[in-house]
């Protein structure tokens, strides 16, 4: 499967989806003009990779801030990798960050996944 | 709204009033507004509070830097936008999702309204908070053209950006283009259309000219299919009653109205049609012209009726009662003829081409038309399947459930409909139901009687409203309407207004009947013809005035009207010129395919079953009628006779053959109470359901089909019950089919009383008199050979036994059970034999013996009388003795000769005595003989090892003492009857072959006789009375089908009430 890898900028987040390394990553800040476009490729991947996934997948999640629009998109991602045996969300925040760990609780409670809480 | 989706709106306005600055004033003033709307007083400070919580009103307050939402400002991009916290993001999320699992796809829509319009109501509009709603609208799954479309039209204020194919600008600028509005002529708008050189750049937006200061904008959603509209600028625009804010967003709602200052009145049905753009309107000339009607006893009905329409109107009409408008309405449908004119669709004669017109009248009584057992769908759902041929189950199911939603009854379709009395559906929801059985269809003219009449003024205005939605959509309607409110009144394009006695006196604009008869009766203000302030009509006003009595000189009303009808009459034909409409001269649209006959049948039987299945009182009474009958029958008349013991044995009951007349009594019984009410039931369905040509003969036969189903069941449970208490063995089958034959049969005719009168009471009251004279003429309970001379004859059933079910039936099962029942049936042939021989040996020869004696005796003596006796004994014997197949003896004499007057003398006599005396004796062998080998065969099976058999058993198994007595009538005195020059064997009815048929068709035999001669042929008796129950089954099938007592009963109605109506 085909390596996603997407440098970050100063309104996107980086992106490192490495099936088989096991990495699985996004990261950064995410406030793109058009979310919906941006996502779209990482959706796609998820789709793919559904169909054919490792026993067991680790998916971090490293943001410094997200909009709104971001947030419905990455619960779009959430919700999709939902379906995949084996997930675990591991989600990460500044220690002084209290908005982050909330989002992330948040998440948490619209999604059936197991989340792991990390500062940094 | 549950609280829960309240706390969960409550957040999502405070996440969003709370970005970029914070909620304002105005902003707090509206949520307040908003929680006014949809909560008491308590609950208001409650949820405000909350709300204050969650926005940190207070802290804005004291100081904006405290603000959580400006939190994460030291992450400011460069642009020094304030952002959204992460928290807010998510928390919005959760809040959606918790929403979308509550809310139905419309509700959200109206969220989505009032969060934009919170919003909008301080024109805070950042991105920040724009982001936030579209990403709600996003997780909301509303189509991003639409969010784009609802935004525009709740935040926009210039009416130019309003660049929408979905939204309706109704103000004061002249129409620039095509005049779309101006082929209705709705008198509530004066629409200026001369004036059209202004170009104004309104592309997409739709447009429709009022006099208003400022905009009403309309916007439909599509995808829901809903209305808002909001209001630009500061006239008093009433909605609904109520007062119109500016620049806020109301739904628009089902048969709304909007009222301007200025009087005129804007209906949901009159905007609604803006929206809808590709409608074709059929071509359609209606034209009545001199109507007259004359009633069945000479009244007049209708005076010089002229009506002339074409498509797309909306036509009241309005009389006192008495006036004739239900005779109007009857007469332009074609129900009832005209006695002078005609009416033409399209150029075609509504009475006398009625083939032409098929499907394209439709017509709405006041009669409650709904199959009371079927839910508001299924009613719906078989009406369509009967119209509609050729559609598939899956269109059939959207065309009914669009009907269903646009009357708004698309939430109570499984509710079953009840009686009226029994109420499962409300009054205006049944009207609706009513309505919805002609809507469906589509009929391009509709007739409408009272169609608010009991209904709620809320109702009504829905019904009316949906009527005027039909008209705009081109369909001509006529609607005989009493005491409309204004609102109703004014729906109308035009009135036809009549006066008792059948005169026509107005017909014309609505509003303008208000003037016309106040000028006729030069009132002051006539030129008003509604209220300045609140544009309100009165039709009251218009009656007062047609029936304005005199007063006389105390001041007391006389009974004498001022102006009395033909007076106005008069006036009428002054004022009015009679327009007509040019004919159409192509065929009408026909919205109509109805289904093969046998589909049809196949229709109405299922939607006729299921009726009937779901009326579990019916189901129950008919299903356990029969056993409960057979139970209590059977259990009473189980009698033990038996001379050896205690237990029972069937051959010694006496009640068997009583049991079986009871048998079929009860078959007809329940035959006849089963079918009685079918058809006065369906009678007004029936009345509706002739506009569409549906087949008389399906629906029969589907009738049939059900009540034949049902006389099968219950039969059968009668018979197995009936015939496992009373030990009847090997019965079952053949006497089910006996039973099953004469409930039929009983079906047919309770058809036949139910199709010819008029009320079920009637109906019931004419069961004992078809039931008594089957019971009476039945053969058991009275002796054929007993009855009034009028009617009996000896030796042969009595003509009017012939029309009786009962005689055949009874008949089949005797002479079946006794013929064919396993003890008898090996030995019945002998016996026969036996019986016969026997019956020639010791009665016939006799009694011929004696006679010639007599003969010889008298033959001589010159008396007129004696030789007329003696004639008669002659042909007697001759006719007898020509019968024998053995003359040895006499085979010289011609008996022609031998046996007359001139030719007859002692030698004869002598010849003839020896003869008989041989006769007697080969009869007497011939009867040893049959005894000798009926014995020999008893013998035989006693003695077989194959079969276990004992004469005794099997004699008390399935031989009747009782029975064999009845068909054998040993009980009868003289067994041999000379009666109107015949010798008449009277005993062993059972034994004697009936061998005289007079000619081809003579079927006439006695009672009880093994076998029937018909068209020179032997049939068995039982096939033979099964064939002749189900030939006159047939036969009442046909007069059901030419509906022949309905004819009978109806002229004999006409000939007694010559001035009955007035």
């Amino acid at each position: 499967m085909e390596i996603l890898n997407l440098e970050g900028a100063e309104d996107t987040p980086k992106i490192m989806l490495d099936k088989a390394n096991g990495i699985f990553e996004l990261s950064g800040r995410s406030l793109p003009e058009d979310s919906a476009e941006f996502y779209q490729p990482i959706l796609d991947w998820i789709e793919a990779y559904e169909s054919d996934p490792n026993p067991s997948t680790e998916f971090t999640f490293k943001l410094e801030y997200f909009n709104t629009a971001s947030s419905k998109l990455i619960l779009d991602v959430l919700s999709a990798l939902e379906d995949i045996d084996g997930m675990s969300i591991v989600w990460y925040f500044h220690e002084d960050d209290e908005d982050m760990e909330e989002a992330g609780e948040e998440f948490s409670e619209l999604v059936e996944l197991p989340f792991e809480f990390k500062t940094y | 709204m549950s609280e829960e989706i309240l706390k969960a709106l409550t957040q999502l306005f405070a996440i969003i009033t709370k970005q970029d600055g914070g909620v304002t004033e105005k902003e707090r003033q509206f949520v307040i507004g908003f929680f006014q709307q949809e909560l008491d007083q308590d609950s208001i400070k409650e949820y405000l509070e909350l709300y204050d919580k969650f926005v940190g009103y207070k802290k804005k307050i004291e100081g904006e830097s405290e603000e959580k939402s400006t939190e994460e400002g030291e992450e400011k991009p460069v642009q020094k936008r304030k952002l959204t916290s992460v928290r807010d993001s998510v928390k919005t999320l959760g809040l959606c999702k918790k929403i979308n699992k509550t809310l139905t796809q419309k509700q959200k829509l109206v969220v989505l309204v009032k969060i934009l319009e919170l919003v909008g109501s301080d024109k805070n509009f950042t991105p920040q908070r724009m982001e936030i709603i579209d990403t709600i609208s996003s997780v909301f799954n509303i189509v991003k053209d639409e969010y784009k479309l609802v935004e525009g039209f709740v935040l926009q204020e210039d009416v130019s950006n309003l660049q929408f194919s979905d939204i309706l600008l109704v103000n004061n600028e002249p129409v620039n283009d095509e005049p779309v509005n101006d082929e209705e002529e709705n008198p509530n708008k004066e629409e200026e259309t001369d004036d059209a050189g202004f170009p104004i750049k309104k592309e997409k937006a739709k447009h429709f000219h009022v006099e208003i200061h400022g905009d009403l904008i309309f916007m439909k959603v599509n995808s829901v299919d809903m209305y808002f509209v909001k209001y630009l600028g500061h006239d008093e625009i009433i909605l609904n009653g109520f007062i119109m804010l500016t620049n806020r967003v109301y739904l628009f709602s089902n048969g709304s109205t909007i009222k301007t200052p200025i009087g005129h009145a804007l209906y949901y049905s009159d905007l609604i049609t803006q929206f809808i753009s590709d409608l074709k309107i059929s071509q359609i000339s209606f034209n009545a012209q001199n109507i007259e009607f004359k009633f069945p006893n000479g009244g007049i009905g209708l005076r010089d009726v002229n009506i002339s329409e074409g498509p797309g109107k909306l036509i009241g009409i309005m009389g006192a009662s008495g006036a004739g408008k239900t005779t109007l309405l009857n007469v332009l449908a074609g129900i009832e003829e005209p006695s002078k004119g005609e009416i033409l669709i399209n150029g075609y004669n509504t009475t006398t081409q009625k083939d032409k017109i098929q499907g394209v009248i439709g017509y709405i009584s006041q009669d409650d038309l709904l199959i009371e057992e079927l839910t508001v769908y299924e009613n719906l759902y078989y009406n369509a399947k009967l119209c509609f041929a050729n559609m598939g189950e899956e269109e059939l199911d959207k065309r009914v459930m669009d009907v269903l939603t646009s009357l708004g009854l698309d939430q109570r379709k499984h509710l079953k409909v009840g009686s009226i009395l029994d109420k499962t559906i409300s009054g205006g929801q049944r009207k609706r139901l009513n309505i919805a059985l002609e809507l469906i269809r589509e009929p391009a003219v509709l007739f409408v009687d009272e169609p608010t009449s009991g209904l709620s003024s809320r109702d009504s205005e829905n019904v009316i409203d949906l009527l005027k939605e039909l008209s705009l959509k081109g369909k001509l309607i006529f609607v005989v309407i009493h005491q409309p409110s204004s609102d109703i009144y004014k729906m109308f394009d035009k009135m036809y207004i009549m006066d008792t006695g059948g005169y026509p006196i107005f017909y014309g604009n609505p509003i303008q009947a208000v003037t016309y008869f106040k000028e006729v009766t030069n009132q002051v203000d006539a030129k008003r013809g509604q209220c300045e302030s609140c544009a309100n009509v009165n039709p009251e006003q218009v009656f007062n005035i047609i029936e304005a009595k005199v007063v006389d000189e105390y001041g007391q009303l006389t009974n004498k009207r001022k102006i009395n009808p033909t007076q106005w009459n008069d006036f009428y034909l002054e004022k009015f010129q009679f327009e007509k409409v040019e004919d159409v001269n192509e065929d009408p649209p026909q919205a109509l395919n109805i289904p093969s006959k046998i589909k049809q049948t196949f229709i109405f039987t299922v939607r006729d079953t299921i009726a009937k299945l779901s009326n579990k009182q019916y189901l129950m009474i008919n299903l356990l009628e029969a056993p409960l009958l057979a139970l209590i029958l059977a259990f009473i008349i189980r009698y033990k006779s038996s001379p050896t013991g205690m237990e029972y044995i069937f051959r010694f009951n006496d009640n068997i053959p009583a049991f079986m007349l009871m048998s079929i009594v009860v078959s007809l019984f329940m035959g006849l109470t089963v079918s009685a009410e079918e058809i006065i039931r369906d009678r007004k369905i029936l009345k509706r359901e002739s506009f569409l040509n549906l087949s008389w003969n399906s629906y029969l036969l589907s009738k049939l089909t059900i009540l034949f189903t049902m006389s099968a069941i219950q039969t059968m449970t009668f018979v197995l019950i009936g015939n496992l208490i009373l030990e009847i063995h090997g019965m079952t089958i053949s006497f089910w089919l006996v039973l099953f034959t004469v409930s039929c049969l009983a079906n047919v005719i309770g058809l036949n009383i139910s199709s010819a009168f008029n009320s079920a009471v009637t109906v019931y009251v004419i069961i004992p008199l078809l039931l008594i004279p089957q019971m009476i003429l039945s053969g058991l309970l009275f002796n054929f050979d007993k009855l009034n001379d009028v009617i009996s004859t000896k030796g042969k059933v009595p003509f009017v036994a012939d029309m009786m079910a009962s005689r055949w039936a009874y008949e089949a099962m005797a002479v079946y059970q006794f013929k064919e029942n396993d003890f008898e049936q090996p030995y019945y042939r002998y016996e026969e034999n036996e019986m016969k021989s026997d019956f020639k040996s010791s009665y016939l020869i006799k009694a011929l013996k004696k006679k010639l004696d007599f003969i010889n005796n008298n033959i001589s003596v010159e008396s007129d009388s004696l030789q007329t006796i003696v004639k008669k004994d002659l042909d007697i014997v001759k006719y007898r003795l020509n019968l024998e197949s053995n003359k040895k003896g006499i085979e010289d004499i011609d008996l022609d000769i031998a046996l007359s007057l001139d030719g007859f003398n002692s030698q004869v006599h002598l010849l003839l005595v020896t003869y008989l005396e041989t006769l007697k004796d080969q009869y007497l062998n011939a009867y040893n003989l049959s005894v000798l080998k009926r014995e020999k065969l008893m013998n035989y099976y006693e003695k077989s090892d194959d079969i276990d058999y004992n004469v005794n058993e099997y004699k008390d198994k399935y031989f009747n003492e009782s029975l064999s007595d009845l068909v054998r009538n040993i009980a009868v005195k003289e067994r041999l009857l000379e009666y109107k020059g015949q010798l008449i064997q009277q005993i062993d009815p059972i034994f004697n072959t009936p061998d005289n048929p007079g000619h081809l068709l003579d079927y006439r035999t006695h009672f009880f006789a093994p076998k029937k001669h018909f068209l020179g042929m032997y049939f068995d008796t039982y096939y033979f009375n099964i064939i002749v129950i189900w030939i006159m089954t047939i036969l009442f099938y046909i007069t059901l089908y030419f509906e022949l007592l309905r004819k009978v009963i109806d002229s004999f109605g006409k000939v007694k009430i010559p001035k009955a109506k007035g």
